[in-house]
């Protein structure tokens, strides 16, 4: 293994502990959110070549629902809460306490469930990124979104792809007792917000 | 058009097609570029995702200014009359509802403006909005038909 390989992957190793703590922070919050019934773990943090990310990440071609949440600023990134059509509209039943799964059209109080959860689960990622950079990271509003995941990705990943040849992303999985759901949250640092965890960490460059 | 063999164009690839091969992307403010020989029946897809590469490397269909010369040499090499060549494009959308680094509207920008300078007829386009895309393209009908919202399909 040359040096550079080796000081890559100690930095996504360090990268993954520091995203692990900010998702267990999430998960219990998410936990609290769903009275227990949910709880999430961080299931990767990559480094890929941009041409590689339709390939690892195959969103399909149907459209999903997602709950977007964007740091703007100098140090920025986005999050990306996002199901399928079944998982998003069971997981609005059961915050409502609805019995049955509903169809058609999203209601306004399905929609505000999951613009909540994404709240809830972007403000604890969040506040432990906070603590350990000393910085303020203040989201946008959460805002529901259903269309192509691959098109969502995308944006969220331009200011990574404007400055580098490869593009870091963190992925969560969540589950229900035993079960793995088919939601994920996708994290995307902008390469500030990269650098400032590293420094956060005292890698050096 | 989704009988016929499916190549799907990831982000900042380029593909090429013929006759009744489907070229399939999924666009957000990346800009879909078809360039197409109607006669020959040849057609290359590039999934641009920036307008200028600066002289960086990389994949030339990752940037407007790398990924339309690319194209024009490859359906060259792959017996395309130059003189007949032409070109949809479409994608560009600002997903986020925000003007974040206003990508869309440049990538769509220095596309049109790589095509002018190669003397390459733009036909037809289908840019902006704030919606993803998913688009299919048939060398064989040279048609485009971008559907947003999982429903309403657009034929250009």
């Amino acid at each position: 293994m040359s040096d550079n390989t080796h000081e890559h992957g100690v930095h996504l190793e360090i990268l993954h502990q520091i995203l692990s703590a900010a998702t267990h922070e999430a998960s219990a919050a998410m936990c609290r959110w769903t009275n227990g019934l949910i709880t999430m773990s961080l299931d990767e943090v990559r480094e890929i070549p941009l041409e590689a990310v339709s390939t690892e990440y195959d969103f399909g071609l149907d459209m999903l629902t997602m709950v977007v949440l964007t740091l703007n600023g100098e140090i920025g990134g986005s999050m990306i809460l996002c199901f399928d059509e079944e998982n998003g509209r069971d997981l609005a039943a059961s915050l409502l306490c609805s019995k049955q799964r509903q169809t058609g059209d999203w209601t306004p109080l399905e929609r505000s469930a999951l613009c909540e959860t994404g709240n809830i689960l972007g403000c604890a990622y969040l506040n432990a990124l906070t603590r350990l950079m000393s910085v303020d990271l203040v989201p946008s509003p959460p805002y529901f979104l259903q269309d192509y995941g691959a098109s969502v990705l995308e944006q969220a990943l331009m200011e990574q792809a404007a400055l580098e040849d490869k593009v870091m992303i963190c992925r969560t999985r969540f589950t229900r007792g035993d079960q793995e759901l088919n939601w994920n949250v996708f994290f995307v640092p902008n390469s500030q917000m990269r650098q400032m965890m590293e420094d956060a960490l005292h890698i050096d460059a | 058009m989704t009988t016929a063999e499916q190549l799907n164009v990831g982000l900042g690839q380029i593909q090429l097609a013929r006759n009744d091969e489907i070229l399939a992307s999924i666009l957000g403010s990346c800009i879909g570029v078809v360039i197409y020989d109607p006669q020959r029946k040849i057609a290359a897809f590039a999934h641009v995702v920036l307008p200028l590469s600066g002289g960086r490397p990389g994949s030339p269909g990752r940037f407007a200014d790398t990924a339309i010369p690319a194209m024009l040499q490859e359906l060259r090499n792959q017996g395309a009359n130059p003189q007949q060549l032409r070109a949809k494009i479409t994608g560009g959308a600002c997903m986020f509802g925000n003007n974040q680094m206003n990508i869309g509207d440049r990538n769509a920008e220095e596309v049109r403006r790589q095509l002018k300078e190669k003397k390459v007829p733009l036909i037809s386009e289908d840019v902006g909005g704030t919606k993803g895309r998913k688009v299919f393209f048939s060398p064989y009908t040279s048609q485009m038909e971008i559907v947003i919202n999982g429903v309403n399909s657009t034929i250009i």
